[in-house]
């Protein structure tokens, strides 16, 4: 299969450039994948693309550098570049400020996909973000509230050109659902985003005696410690074993002085201690020194970085009975004990069971490892490839490489 | 997860149950690792309640090695909450996928 990429690519510094880095590695390892031209934005004088790669074992990688960031022309220009190499597929890897930082650049670089499909050449987006979904502000098209207004219902004819393309690749399925209700979209699909590299399996053995049961966050609002400090407690007049509570972290902004006030409500509590501020480099230590990582959260708004940190250091979790949040979690992949919100029984119930468990702390820790390490870049790769064989039997089309072989 | 394998007319059938997601994916993947000539697989999905990125993905793997060896890989009997994962990745577009496995089987054949 030969493959076009419309897409930024280092050293160009566009968004985006870090995830085709990564895809196209990973596609250029690909038996059923000949040759990779990257569709890439033109670099200033002192910069340069790599040259052309043609490693054994490898797709070999051509990069042409053929629109600019900015430029009005740019889906022409790329319409020509494709057809002057006449890809089996063209994968547009964009989203909404992809061409350009202004409405009506950025709005006609957009129609690319569909110009090049006006070519014969099977099209497929990979869309990384929908009008919907954009804070215009953050994005850098806001303005007063009838500029906006203007912009998006720009941006839905936009977004009904580029589901022009044979195929539309989205990484969130909430997307999906918009594309396919909004716009009666039939040919979009869901494609995780997928890990850029492998996370190394850490350890599960624990470095020390002390069993930690660690937190580790901005408290004082939706994290609060009260009731974790209470389950402590009865924890430590209920097992032998030496434990040791880890608070790691410093008030919410908007709670300032709420873990000093804890701090001294909870003095009796022996071994609790507050970390204060976690510096990056101190971050893999905290979580793997700790047995179990708790989460005394009252409420969430869906899922929980912390939690993939847990998981990607193997941690065993308590997490809290809230909403829908187990059901989400639990789709991610992970897993732990759950305890009824602000219930400091509930809660020691839940960290007892790995206290006097270590296998099963392991074995929830492991789950949780796998869960943070994600579909692997690889794998959602051949994702993409099962499409494109499927749209390029569907529409008949013969890959270039194949033709190549029967003549 | 539980996975049961039997032969029937040649085609291979692998029946799984319970939830195929990342934490049970390397039974199916050592299974295709195993058998690296295998080419008429059936996956029965009867008994699958839950799949995660993780059991596509071991899927699509098992479909590549099929189509390699000049076969290929059918699914049966998917329960309603794995066929909206199906439909939201389009891959009940991608793979060939029977009511009940009986007739994934002859699907071979005709």
């Amino acid at each position: 299969m030969r493959i076009a990429l419309v897409t930024t690519y280092p050293p160009s510094r566009g968004s985006l450039n870090e995830y085709a880095y990564h895809f196209i590695n990973h596609l250029r390892t690909k038996p059923e994948v000949k040759e990779i031209f990257v569709l890439a934005d033109e670099l200033p004088t002192d910069s340069a693309y790599p040259p052309d790669d043609a490693s054994s074992g490898l797709a070999s990688l051509k990069i042409i550098p053929c629109w600019q960031f900015g430029d009005w022309r740019n889906a022409l220009r790329i319409r020509k570049a494709v057809r002057q190499i006449k890809p089996d597929v063209v994968l547009f890897n964009l989203q909404f400020a992809t061409f350009a930082d202004k409405r009506i650049s950025g709005a006609l670089g957009l129609l690319a996909p569909w110009m090049a499909k006006s070519s014969r050449t099977l099209s497929a987006v990979l869309l990384h973000n929908i009008m919907e979904t954009v804070d215009l502000n953050k994005a850098g098209f806001g303005g007063n509230q009838l500029l906006e207004n203007v912009t998006r219902i720009a941006g839905n004819l936009f977004t009904r050109m580029l589901l022009k393309a044979d195929l539309v690749a989205v990484t969130i399925p909430k997307y999906v659902d918009i594309l396919t209700e909004k716009y009666g979209a039939k040919h979009v699909v869901l494609a995780p985003h997928g890990a850029f590299e492998e996370i190394p399996e850490p350890s599960y053995d624990l470095p020390n005696d002390v069993i930690q049961i660690m937190t580790f966050g901005k408290f004082g609002t939706y994290k609060t410690v009260g009731a974790l400090i209470e389950a402590f407690q009865q924890l430590q007049e209920t097992h032998s074993q030496p434990l040791e509570l880890v608070i790691a972290g410093t008030d919410s902004p908007n709670t300032p002085g709420y873990l000093d006030g804890i701090r001294k409500q909870y003095a009796h509590v022996k071994n609790v201690r507050y970390t204060g501020y976690v510096r990056e480099e101190e971050v893999p230590r905290i979580f793997s020194e700790a047995a179990v990582v708790a989460f005394p959260y009252n409420s969430t708004t869906g899922s929980s970085g912390v939690l993939h940190q847990a998981g990607s250091y193997g941690k065993a979790v308590v997490l809290p009975k809230l909403g829908d949040f187990a059901e989400l979690i639990t789709e991610e992949g992970y897993t732990g004990e759950f305890f009824e919100p602000d219930d400091p029984q509930s809660m020691a119930t839940a960290i007892a069971k790995f206290i006097e468990n270590p296998e099963y702390r392991r074995q929830l820790g492991t789950q949780n490892y796998i869960a943070a390490s994600g579909l692997p870049m690889n794998e959602v790769v051949d994702w993409y490839l099962l499409h494109f064989d499927r749209l390029l039997a569907k529409y008949n089309f013969t890959p270039v490489s194949k033709a190549q072989e029967a003549h | 997860m539980e996975l049961i394998h039997r032969t029937v007319n040649s085609v291979d059938v692998l029946e799984l149950s319970g939830r195929f997601d990342a934490y049970e994916v390397p039974m199916v993947v050592e299974w295709f690792e195993a058998n690296p000539d295998v080419k008429q697989v059936v996956v029965n999905l009867h008994g699958v309640g839950f799949i995660d990125s993780s059991g596509l993905s071991a899927l699509v793997k098992g479909l590549k090695r099929c189509r390699q060896n000049n076969g290929d890989l059918y699914l049966s009997n998917p329960q309603q909450a794995v066929s909206i994962i199906f439909e939201l990745t389009r891959f009940d577009k991608a793979f060939s996928i029977y009511d009940e496995v009986q007739n994934a089987i002859e699907g071979f054949s005709t």
